[in-house]
């Protein structure tokens, strides 16, 4: 059983211009131990441990190591004494080779590239890791990526490890390889600080589950002494209701509102297709729910259906007809609406006022102009009855975007791309990183869409989201549909495979993935 | 008063003071007393209603090039070329002042002449636009060389085309009475340019904040991949700003060449461009605060040589007070980024701890 | 034609210790866009100091390092550390630089009733390679300014691109987060590289006034910082693409010379005079390819 604490954070608290994010923090790090810190989003999970790390200054609070308290001002301190982290968005230079950024701030004076090269060979080969040291990193699969992360860290010879949400970009079986591997890691005596949200990677990997909830610790517990439901009433500090919805089997009888027809996509000066051939129909009130490992073609599938990028080959067809050379601003008109996954760059504009961003998608729409100039008054009348429909927490229409929660954020975009969105609405990752409240309020909004009778497009990393949500599930991989099937014709194990590149009949024995 | 606005005052009033303490501290080397200098500065302006009048006079082309500035800067684009703009509006109004002034009647001539400015400006200021939409080239850089060219240009047209009939000097023959912008304060310079100037900046104001148009621009500027979602064209949007930039700061030149020069002389008012730039980031690119903020240089251009020619003082102490103005009241963003985060989190621990 | 390459690499010299520093500065992640107040301050401090000390060039060229790196510290001050925009801050210290040397080319001299001259940087023909045909008297008749671009190019591009100082600095340019998680200290290597943009600036506007024409004016850079800014633009960020784009700049610059002094031309003398600055409209627009560094002229700002 292991002994003393290897790091004890003791007391921490921190403040940022705009949220609470640690308030009296304390938690202990064993060696040998995976620590599954758990929490929602924003709940602090990250904060503290980019205080441990050294890349944010607590305002209170002592670090001890091994019984010693440190100051740890910077990343730098915090290597020299044997911690790594892993950052949520992987914190790589994409221009450069995987070697180089690998070594970054651990070699001096003048570097021979050959020679690390080979280093960094071996050492991914003594981890069982396929990765090229000279390739570039911005043309690895986000799965490689991440191994370059995992290799510097064993590259510094870490001895506290500590990764967030190191899965969210993993199939299901490349998780469980990750797993496999922090396992692996703590046996030899290290430690392993493993940040999520997911109950079932906890149950799973920890030794010990710290859980977090608004910047504060609220539960410290063995796995052994707990399971996923008292967990789950911890994160969440009330009952969480099972998230079973109903599904409608009529949609089939419909006629069809969005048809893709052989699209295909490709970068102007790119060899690879973004799209492959992809075809599909949605039917009036049905949700297709698109699964896929992220970096899988989703963004282009949305930039083919908003008409953000021309097709290289393919149509789209709404209700019949043929809109492939409408442009953006053609297919708003007649009823696309489009929740964007990276809602704060190209969803709202975030130092604009939400009247604004209510007015974003229709400033060519003439009743909203009067004798030249924007109708101000009605602005304000729609965005505000608005804010009331959709329970947007904002001090009113002449909020700033920057100035709302992620989820409050969230609900601003759909209220407009509802009512923009008639005929049908692309969501992308529409909960990504939202607390569970935000998320029953966006999976209600989708559902009554869908029995308005409007045709959804659902893309989504997360299963749960996807198996709850859809009539049907359309399966993207490296920018093709590996197939598509009605909801209940697949679980788990089997979408996993298809995530991965595997179609029925070619799946492998064992559920582990080679390495790419 | 909500403290966004005060800090805003506050820290700027106290930039352009720091900046004029600064410049003033240099005086010593001259063996001049900062405080005396800087008594004849501002006493000075208010001797009598000729330097006072002066003050608006400097402040009118100011306000065009800072709007020339700022209003790109809403779309995030850098213009740094309303030096050359300016003189291309210069050498248009003189040369077409020059043309026309014995066929038409004055007024007439007037507004023909605003309208070929506006126009030749624009495209001047429009081609950098077009080739930033069309090749993605760095308008920073063009719109910068694009001065230097427009300067050349000049000079070779005042050498030429346009060079007086003694062609003595590198300048112009001076233009018709006829063809002058009126005064309108008798006995003082003070121009119907200014009018049109404060006019200029209210109307570039219900552009930005009240129209379709303005409110697409400033999109694209503060989010150009959202602006782009919502299916506005950014493309044709930076060729539109960059025109309506180029005309702004070309009527600069008509103002000044029609209202106060009356013809146009080599190497004119070189750092027009570059104060205002000054004077847009003093107003934190709003339209309305540049009057003020034009103002507030005219005075200082005003009074910086009056100070000159009365105690021996070189007139660059204008630009030194102008560069000192503004790198503080750059310093004076950092305090008010500061101040804001600051109450922020204030009111958190404040919160927190009822909580 | 002799002349004329000599003089393309004279005209190129200041241009490419600007450039190269600016190849620096922005793969770190900041334009330099003092570049031109800069050129002016060492060309002033350096005349400044040279004619005091009784035409002591070498005592000049060390104030107007002094000078420059003084001026960059302001500037990388404002940008760097208190994030401020970079462009804007630019050109008030541009604006500054120029305010502060004519008030102070005033507050020295007066009103100098015959012009202020030091004898300028002499060439220094190197024995036996200067008599070498062709090349000799272009490469090896130079004066020492000149000469230590000969190791200072390919010492740049080795640095930046074989040692791990310059493997930081290209690494902060495009991802200052991943340069921080891995230790190094952003905004410190970023101040330290418009400090090197200080000297080297510095040195690049002594050029004018003391290795060339033995005089200073404040019109004496008219936008040769600038030329130098678009050089590391054209140069795609590369010491070697730099040193082509100075030779260029510097052919250009050398014809107009000539065009000027031979009188006899069918086109106005403006033409080569904005020679340069067409060229770099030309060649900014026909620019294809370009490495720029992902976050150039974005502060790093984190939380905490």
């Amino acid at each position: 059983m292991p002994a003393a604490p290897f790091v004890e954070l003791r007391n921490i608290s921190k403040y940022f211009a705009k949220v609470v994010a640690n308030q009296d923090v304390s938690l202990q790090i064993r060696k040998g131990e995976v620590l599954a810190l758990l929490g929602e989003n924003g709940a602090g999970k990250s904060t503290i441990m980019k205080v441990l790390y050294g890349l944010y200054k607590a305002e209170e609070g002592q670090i001890l190591l091994d019984g010693e308290e440190k100051v740890i001002n910077s990343p730098k301190d915090a290597m020299r004494l044997g911690i790594a982290m892993i950052q949520q968005h992987f914190a790589l230079v994409q221009a450069h080779t995987v070697t180089e950024n690998i070594i970054l701030g651990l070699v001096r004076g003048r570097f021979d590239r050959k020679h690390y090269d080979k280093i960094v060979a071996e050492l991914a080969a003594d981890h069982g890791f396929a990765v090229d040291p000279a390739a570039v990193v911005s043309e690895l699969p986000v799965g490689v990526q991440q191994k370059v992360e995992i290799l510097k860290a064993l590259y510094q010879n870490a001895q506290l490890l500590i990764m967030d949400e190191p899965t969210a970009v993993l199939t299901p079986q490349e998780s469980d390889a990750l797993m496999n591997f922090m396992q692996q890691n703590t046996r030899a005596g290290k430690a392993v600080v493993f940040i999520t949200h997911k109950l079932r990677e906890v149950m799973e990997v920890a030794d010990r589950i710290v859980v977090m909830r608004n910047g504060r610790v609220v539960g410290d517990l063995r796995k052994e002494e707990t399971d996923e439901i008292e967990l789950s009433k911890l994160m969440v500090g009330r009952e969480i209701h099972d998230r079973t919805y109903v599904q409608d089997s009529g949609f089939g009888s419909r006629p069809v509102a969005l048809e893709l027809q052989n699209v295909s996509l490709r970068e102007p000066k790119e060899e690879l297709f973004r799209l492959k051939n992809i075809s599909f129909q949605v039917h009036k009130g049905e949700v297709l729910g698109i699964a896929g490992v992220s970096g899988n073609g989703q963004d282009s599938l949305c930039d083919a259906i908003s008409g953000y990028r021309r097709l290289t080959k393919g149509k789209i067809l709404l209700n019949g007809e043929n809109i492939t050379a409408k442009s953006v601003r053609e297919r708003i008109q007649i009823g696309i609406g489009y929740v964007p996954s990276d809602r704060q760059r190209y969803g709202l504009i975030m130092s604009m006022k939400l009247t604004e961003n209510m007015f974003l998608k229709r400033s060519f729409e003439e009743v909203w102009v009067k004798r030249a100039l924007i109708d101000e008054p009605k602005l304000d009348a729609y965005t505000t009855e608005k804010i009331h429909t959709y329970a947007v927490k904002a001090t009113g229409p002449d909020a700033v975007a920057r100035s709302l929660s992620g989820g409050n954020q969230q609900k601003v975009i759909l209220a407009r791309e509802v009512d923009l969105g008639s005929e049908a609405i692309i969501f992308d990752q529409p909960t990504r990183g939202l607390d569970l409240g935000a998320i029953e309020h966006i999976h209600r909004t989708i559902l009554n869409e869908k029995e308005k009778g409007k045709a959804i497009v659902l893309i989504s990393t997360e299963l749960s989201e996807i198996f709850g949500l859809s009539d049907r599930i359309a399966v993207i991989y490296r920018g093709e549909i590996l197939g598509i099937y009605k909801n209940r014709e697949l679980d788990t194990e089997k979408i996993g495979l298809l995530m991965a590149g595997y179609t029925p009949g070619t799946a492998p024995e064992t559920s582990q993935p080679c390495e790419q | 008063m909500n403290s966004k606005l005060r800090d805003f005052l506050v820290t700027n009033i106290l930039a352009v003071v720091l900046g004029l303490t600064a410049s003033g501290l240099l005086l010593l080397f001259l063996g001049e007393n900062p405080l005396a200098a800087m008594g004849t500065l501002f006493g000075s302006l208010f001797r009598d209603s000729y330097t006072f009048a002066d003050i608006f006079v400097k402040a009118t082309p100011l306000m065009f090039t800072a709007l020339a500035f700022a209003f790109t800067f809403q779309a995030n684009l850098f213009n740094i070329g309303a030096q050359g703009q300016f003189y291309i509006g210069a050498i248009t109004a003189v040369g077409f002042s020059l043309l026309l002034q014995d066929k038409l009647p004055g007024l007439l001539v007037l507004i023909i002449v605003l309208v070929l400015t506006i126009l030749f400006g624009g495209l001047w200021g429009g081609l950098i636009g077009w080739l930033k939409a069309r090749f993605n080239a760095n308008e920073f850089l063009v719109s910068m060389m694009s001065s230097y060219v427009a300067l050349n240009i000049m000079n070779y047209l005042l050498r030429t085309l346009l060079l007086e009939s003694k062609g003595e000097y590198p300048q112009t023959n001076p233009l018709d009475s006829a063809v002058w912008l009126q005064t309108i304060v008798p006995g003082t310079r003070l121009h119907s340019g200014f009018i049109l100037a404060v006019l200029s900046c209210i109307g570039i104001w219900v552009l930005l904040y009240k129209t379709p148009l303005g409110f697409r621009i400033r999109a694209v500027g503060q989010g150009k991949d959202a602006a782009e979602m919502a299916g506005i064209n950014y493309k044709t949007l930076y060729v539109v700003a960059f025109f309506i930039s180029g005309a702004l700061a070309a009527i600069g030149g008509f103002t000044e060449v029609n209202g106060v020069q009356h013809m146009l002389v080599q190497g004119f008012n070189p750092d027009i461009g570059a104060a205002g730039i000054g004077i847009a980031i003093l107003a934190n690119g709003n339209p309305i605060g540049i009057i003020f903020a034009a103002i507030l240089f005219g005075a200082l251009k005003v009074g910086g040589t009056i100070m000159g020619q009365l105690s021996g003082i070189p007139s660059s102490i204008t630009e030194l007070m102008l560069g000192f103005v503004m790198v503080f009241v750059i310093l004076a963003y950092f305090v008010r980024e500061k101040l804001e985060d600051n109450r922020e989190k204030a009111k958190l621990k404040k919160t927190t701890v009822n909580a | 034609m002799i002349e004329l390459l000599s003089r393309t690499i004279m005209m190129g010299t200041p241009l490419l210790y600007g450039s190269l520093s600016e190849v620096y500065a922005e793969r770190s992640g900041v334009m330099n866009t003092a570049i031109e107040g800069i050129f002016l301050i060492g060309a002033w401090a350096g005349f400044v100091a040279a004619y005091q000390t009784g035409g002591n060039l070498l005592i000049g060229l060390l104030a107007a390092i002094a000078a420059g790196v003084l001026t960059a510290a302001l500037y990388g001050w404002i940008c760097v550390y208190l994030k401020q925009h970079q462009i804007v801050t630019g050109v008030a210290i541009n604006l500054l630089a120029l305010g502060f040397t004519a008030f102070f080319q005033r507050v020295i001299f007066g009103v100098p009733v015959t012009p202020l001259i030091v004898q300028p940087l002499r060439p220094i023909a190197i024995p036996f390679l200067s008599d070498l045909p062709g090349i000799g008297p272009i490469l090896f008749n130079q004066n020492i300014l000149t000469y230590l671009l000969f190791i200072l190019v390919p010492l740049a591009n080795f640095v930046l691109f074989k040692t791990a100082l310059g493997l930081s600095i290209r690494s902060i340019g495009e991802n200052p987060e991943a340069g921080d998680v891995a230790g190094v200290r952003v905004d410190r290597l970023r101040f330290l590289t418009i400090l090197f943009a200080g000297v080297m600036c510095g040195v690049g506007g002594a050029f004018y006034s003391i290795g060339y024409l033995g005089m200073f004016t404040t019109t004496i850079i008219g936008g040769r910082g600038w030329i130098a800014f678009a050089i590391c633009f054209l140069g795609n960020w590369k010491p070697l693409g730099v040193l082509a784009g100075t030779l260029v700049f510097g052919l250009a610059e050398a014809v107009a010379i000539y065009m000027q002094s031979s009188g006899a031309s069918f086109f106005p003398n403006e033409l080569f005079i904005a020679l340069p600055y067409i060229l770099t409209i030309v060649l900014t627009v026909a620019r294809r390819s370009f490495n720029v560094p992902a976050q150039l002229g974005v502060p790093y700002r984190k939380e905490g």
